[in-house]
């Protein structure tokens, strides 16, 4: 190959020091994150005067702080559901189907990915507001499944397009009914998509911030608006503390999924 | 009505303008194993898909047993069929695909565990039974493929270019494998391939397809030894097609005029030719000879280039008019610098010669 990193001589050295500082760049925040959350002192100095573990303490004694990570992981699992029932449908459309304006219902579809968080969240908290749904735990799945479509629609409608539709017939001269064909052969064969699917829409609402703020309410807030509110209100290392919980329980779905995957391609 | 076992009446097959199945109708007994052979686009994965059910013929009928199989969908025909692609269900074991169609009619346990078994040891992979499809061999794949197609003793078994994919060791040795089983079946198979010697090797009759249509249908012998048409001639084996004036004939013997001017008779006619019409000539390469013998036709060439291929020779020859013509003798029939380059006769029995309109 023309740039073989084994030939490239000097660039070698510049291309890993660029990598290095590109990856630093993107984890440097986290890792600030981390270690303040362990740090001693009240008003998140650095470097911290002494390690301690007692905002973690703080963190799990108040009750509040308890209350939005278990509506975060509510609302994030109804979503992966949502999204992944929607998208599963969708894609058999999208990679299936021979009807007029498959490519504009694709783009429709995808959309929420593009458009800008804040427009989104605008326009669907008035909808919601006239709806009666802002601050209904169904109005955040709602909203968020919507955000998370195009994640889950992606991994399913590539791993649909890997799948040879022969193997579907074959399970069908074999006797299985069109449906049977689907759910006892295509769905496990495209199951690593779909085990993406579940967890990237799960993260996608795991995290979202911006359309939580509009839909939250004093009584149903997520992880990420509680955290975005405390910092508002009082700035507390506590924040740091869930922060690197937050953190924590992405990057270990990220390894659980990357393992999964391996362990499923066998 | 009939005694066929399976017939396909008036088949027709209309994708917009394009006609993929002209008509075809056809009555198939009960074991055998037909082939429709044809190059592609020639409409005979089409009629195979309409016999499967995953295509709605335009009209016509497909009769099993004098019922008619139209209005059945596909997964209750009870069809057996291997596809041209790889389609074991990846994530399941072998023994669990084969055991797939038996599941799905609600077999007891032991009844599926013993007919597992028996399909396994049918294409010889009783060993394979816990692997995974990926861990196979394309060939070893389109075995199990056959095994899980035959595992609910189906009447019918479809088999649409099984072997494309193989290269032509391993397909050999699965041609032979499939003829065991047909053997030991007497499982009736329609097959469909590009392929004429796979066709003439495995089939009892061959169906050969031209733009839907059948051309002709016969066993590998009728096909080779008595084609109806130039088309058929051309396809099955290997032919030389010259140019002759038709003379007369005479109870189907004809006498044409070659373009060098010479009068070959006793050749086969097919259909009636009026004096002076335009024809072709159709020679197996195989059918000429180097020497004489008895009542041989005589043809005048130059000899262009000798290649030694086994029991065979290939000749490539010249002939008076200029057209290079193949000729195939064996090899014993003479060294090979006894005729490089040279202008010498070659001989033909005029019977093993076919006269087609040109």
């Amino acid at each position: 190959m023309l740039l073989d990193y084994d030939r490239l001589g000097w660039l070698k050295v510049a291309l890993l020091g660029f990598t290095t500082l590109v990856a630093a760049f993107l984890l440097l925040p986290v890792v600030f994150i981390v270690l303040l959350s362990f740090g001693s002192s009240r008003w998140l100095a650095f470097p911290p005067p002494g390690w301690t573990l007692k905002w973690y303490q703080e963190l799990f004694a108040d009750p509040s702080w308890i209350e939005a990570a278990l509506t975060s992981a509510r609302i994030a699992t109804m979503t992966a559901i949502l999204a992944v029932a929607i998208g599963l449908v969708a894609s058999f459309a999208l990679v299936r189907g021979q009807f007029r304006g498959r490519e504009v219902l694709r783009g429709l579809l995808l959309t929420p990915m593009v458009l800008p968080v804040v427009v989104f969240a605008i326009a669907i908290y008035a909808f919601f507001l006239r709806l009666g749904l802002g601050g209904t735990t169904i109005g955040f799945v709602v909203a968020h499944t919507v955000l998370a479509l195009p994640f889950a629609i992606i991994p399913i409608a590539t791993a649909l397009e890997g799948f040879d539709k022969s193997i579907e017939d074959a399970a069908i001269v074999c006797g299985a009914s069109p449906l049977q064909a689907k759910l006892r052969i295509t769905l496990p064969s495209i199951r690593i998509g779909i085990f993406s699917a579940a967890i990237f829409s799960f993260l996608a609402s795991w995290d979202e911030v911006v359309v939580a703020i509009f839909m939250a309410s004093p009584t149903l807030q997520t992880l990420p608006v509680k955290i975005w509110g405390s910092l508002r209100s009082d700035l507390t290392p506590v924040i740091a503390a869930a922060s690197s919980l937050l953190v924590a329980l992405t990057l270990a779905l990220m390894i659980v999924t990357a393992l999964l995957r391996r362990k499923l391609q066998t | 009505m009939t005694q066929a076992f399976l017939s396909i009446r008036k088949l027709h097959k209309a994708f917009g303008a394009f006609t993929a199945v002209h008509d075809v109708t056809l009555d198939i007994p009960k074991g055998e194993f037909l082939t429709f052979l044809g190059p592609s686009g020639s409409g005979k994965s089409t009629t195979l898909y309409a016999i499967a059910g995953f295509q709605d013929p335009t009209s016509g009928d497909v009769l099993l047993q004098d019922k008619s199989l139209l209005s059945v969908p596909s997964h209750k025909r009870n069809i057996g069929m291997v596809f041209q692609r790889y389609t074991l269900f990846p994530h399941l074991s072998v023994a669990e695909n084969v055991a797939f169609p038996l599941r799905v009619r609600r077999r007891p346990e032991a009844e599926v565990k013993r007919k597992v078994a028996d399909m396994l040891s049918l294409v010889r992979l009783e060993n394979f039974a816990e692997r995974l499809p990926a861990a196979l061999s394309g060939g070893q794949q389109q075995r199990v493929a056959l095994a899980r197609a035959l595992a609910y003793d189906p009447p019918i078994l479809l088999m649409d270019e099984p072997l494309s994919a193989l290269d032509k060791k391993l397909r050999e040795e699965i041609q032979a494998e499939i003829r065991r089983i047909h053997r030991e079946t007497g499982v009736t198979i329609l097959y469909v391939t590009h392929d004429q010697e796979e066709a003439l090797h495995l089939s009892d009759r061959i169906a050969l397809f031209r733009d839907g249509r059948i051309e002709q249908i016969g066993t590998g012998e009728d096909l080779y030894l008595r084609p109806a048409t130039d088309f058929v001639a051309g396809f099955i084996g290997n032919s030389n097609f010259l140019a002759a004036e038709h003379l007369e004939t005479v109870d189907g013997a004809a006498t044409v005029r070659l373009a060098d001017g010479s009068l070959v008779s006793g050749i086969n006619a097919n259909g009636s030719f009026q004096r002076g019409q335009k024809t072709r000539l159709m020679i197996r390469p195989e059918a000429f000879r180097l020497d004489q013998g008895s009542n041989g036709a005589k043809l005048a060439v130059e000899i262009v280039d000798v290649a030694f291929y086994g029991e065979r020779r290939r000749i490539v020859a010249r002939t008076g008019a200029g057209q290079e013509i193949d000729i195939r003798p064996t090899s014993t029939a003479l060294a090979a610098q006894d005729v490089a380059s040279s202008h010498r006769p070659v001989f033909f029995d005029p019977g093993a010669a076919f006269l087609f309109p040109a």
